[in-house]
């Protein structure tokens, strides 16, 4: 099967751009795209103004660097970049111990779990060890910014499957009624007073209202799909990268990268942010013969759209990264007390009055 | 990972090995020899359907396979897969492009279908039909996501004949003093390419390859996991050829894993078959009634 390139523009066709022949040899029409219109908005200081339509896909497209081919070599090297992170030299787990980080495996009884590492463990670790013991990985606290996030996220999706959106409260709120983890949030949003409601609700449908105007149908040949799970094992199954992308656009790489994925934030630009998406390509990179050739941020309060192409450079450092903090996760999971570092964050911490003290 | 085209081809080439009439006639007595005092153990309760699901749950999860069940209740997870497999049906047969065009008209033919006539080809369909937009977007998206990945895994223009997308359950009744049933869902049924069989007195002719999509990561136990569709799906029909292979699918980690069917394989299902049981009976004694 083959399927449009979301890379390569659709004016030259070529014998891995264009349409896809159906199974019985026939080409099929193209779909008309979406229209789009546009209303001349410039930011208020610089004159700039989100990308919408066939500019905001040309940004995915182009990266204006060569698609990253695959290289089987490449994905052992960052494969053995992770698991030599998980080795033990004493450096990086305070010299507790000795010995293979890793938790053994048993012969008989069932398989141990593996130590998941998601984007958010892997910020939060690598920020402070001693924060996230205190803190946990348990789920955010609801907040009106959280909601407005799943909301935007089940609105997304509406409209890359569906084409549109209705209601967006009506509409996010229905799906979020589906989904068995949203079911408190959706509880929590219906029981939110008047004036926080409406807060919610003006902010959820100026965001899908852009969402709206600025993205254009996704060409169905490119297989767009949502919320896509990515899963990679590490260390004989002991360390689990898993994550879930909000858009995953372009055919399943084969020869070189043709994939494009694209994370949906309803709030503002973190630093974070990048290195998430990084993650993403690892991943990516790791369970497929070539890398994405591009990631991507789109921020539905502003428009903007941050773009990554993907180079050997940046997956190597999403692997060292992705090394460290598996690492210390798994010391955690082990017992090993957390690495009690000052920094940078201290002064803002919200548990460090409440017993966490700091060594050094 | 395998190429796309040099995985289909790899499915749909000619069986390896076959597995006779005696073969098959030893796997299923030794099977229920073993069978039988284990379910004759079993407290008085719910029959006991094994299906893949159960095989994975007894070896990593042994201590729950016996947890209550909650009340049955429809989600967009259980939908997935069988309006994902009409999406795919639909595209191989040349109706639509890809899933992201099938999956609305598939579901909204669905849903007319059973409120003309009635008539739930799915079971979802009154579901779905009272679903408001936003619910149905999701599930709508959900299924998206699923036929893309079978949809993308395979090269549909090697096959020949169209393979039999989805189709009824593979299922065996254990002749014992309780219900257990042996459940079989694979994804695709594809014939193979005509070859010469490795054994000259067994015939090969409509001899099929399985395909199973499932999430996450192979296991260790893929082998027999995959060869376990196989057993159920020889015990269901003996007038019918053993599948050849079975070719396993994990998307989420861009992973296949094929094993080829022979009587040594069918016996290692079968392994499983009885230590999953076994579990079930063990977790069932130990809850208190």
């Amino acid at each position: 099967m083959t399927v449009m390139d979301i890379e390569r523009p659709r004016v030259v066709p070529g014998p891995r751009q264009g349409w896809g022949p159906l199974p019985d040899g026939r080409r099929a029409p193209a779909m008309p795209p979406r229209p789009v219109v546009m209303p001349t908005r410039h930011h208020p200081r610089t004159g700039w103004e989100p990308l919408s339509g066939d500019a905001l896909l040309q940004r995915l497209r182009i990266t204006g660097r060569p698609r990253p081919e695959a290289r089987p070599e490449l994905a052992r090297m960052l494969r053995v970049m992770l698991e030599s992170g998980l080795e033990r030299d004493g450096s990086a787990s305070g010299g507790a111990a000795t010995g293979p980080a890793v938790p053994a495996t048993t012969p008989e009884g069932p398989p141990p779990l593996p130590v998941l590492v998601t984007k958010d463990r892997l910020t939060r670790i690598l920020a402070c060890e001693a924060h996230q013991v205190a803190d946990g990985f348990g789920d955010r606290p609801f907040s009106l910014a959280l909601a407005c996030g799943s909301l935007i996220d089940v609105l997304f999706r509406q409209l890359v499957t569906v084409g549109s959106i209705g209601d967006p409260m009506e509409d996010g709120l229905a799906g979020l009624a589906v989904d068995d983890h949203q079911s408190d949030l959706r509880s929590w949003v219906e029981g939110l007073d008047g004036p926080e409601r409406e807060e919610l609700r003006a902010e959820v449908e100026r965001q899908a209202d852009g969402l709206r105007r600025r993205w254009p149908a996704l060409d169905p040949a490119w297989l767009p799909r949502t919320q896509e799970s990515l899963r990679v094992q590490y260390a004989g199954g002991a360390v689990e990268l898993t994550a879930r992308v909000d858009l995953v656009i372009g055919r399943p790489a084969r020869d070189e990268g043709s994939v494009a994925l694209v994370e949906v934030k309803s709030g503002s630009r973190r630093v974070e942010h990048r290195a998430d998406l990084h993650l993403y390509a690892l991943l990516e990179a790791l369970r497929s013969p070539a890398p994405p050739f591009v990631v991507a941020t789109y921020y539905s309060r502003t428009g903007e759209l941050d773009v990554d192409p993907v180079t050997d450079e940046l997956l190597v450092a999403a692997a060292r990264r992705t090394a460290a903090g598996a690492r210390r996760l798994v010391d955690l999971a082990r017992g090993v007390e957390p690495d009690r570092r000052p920094g940078p964050l201290c002064g803002r911490c919200s548990i460090l009055p409440d017993g966490v003290e700091l060594a050094g | 990972m395998t190429a796309v085209g040099d995985r289909t081809r790899a499915l749909v080439a000619p069986a390896s090995a076959t597995v006779d009439r005696d073969a098959r006639a030893r796997v299923r007595a030794d099977l229920v020899a073993r069978l039988a005092p284990l379910v004759a153990r079993l407290p008085p309760g719910d029959p006991v359907v094994v299906s893949l699901p159960l095989l994975r749950q007894a070896r990593t999860r042994p201590e729950t396979v016996a947890a209550p069940q909650e009340p049955f209740a429809w989600r967009p997870a259980f939908v997935r897969r069988s309006l994902g497999l009409a999406v795919v049906d639909a595209c191989a047969r040349g109706r639509f492009r890809t899933p992201l065009e099938a999956v609305g008209p598939v579901a909204s033919e669905a849903v007319e279908r059973w409120e003309e006539s009635g008539w739930r080809t799915f079971h979802w369909e009154p579901w779905v039909a009272g679903l408001a937009p936003g619910a149905r977007a999701v599930v709508l998206a959900e299924a998206v996501s699923w036929a893309s990945s079978l949809w993308s895994s395979l090269d549909w223009s090697v096959f020949d004949a169209l393979p039999q997308i989805g189709g009824a359950d593979d299922q065996w009744v254990c002749p014992a003093p309780r219900t257990l049933r042996l459940k079989g869902r694979p994804e695709l049924r594809v014939p193979l390419v005509p070859g010469a069989p490795a054994d000259p007195s067994a015939s090969v002719r409509g001899t099929v390859g399985l395909v199973s999509v499932s999430g996450g990561h192979p296991p260790k136990a893929w082998p027999e996991e995959l060869a376990y569709l196989a057993l159920v799906a020889s015990l269901r029909s003996p007038s019918r050829p053993v599948p050849a292979r079975v070719l396993g699918l994990w998307p989420d980690a861009g992973a296949d894993r094929s094993v080829e069917i022979d009587e040594a394989a069918l016996m290692r299902a079968a392994e499983r078959v009885v230590a999953t049981v076994a579990a079930v009976a063990e977790a069932r004694r130990a809850v208190p009634a």
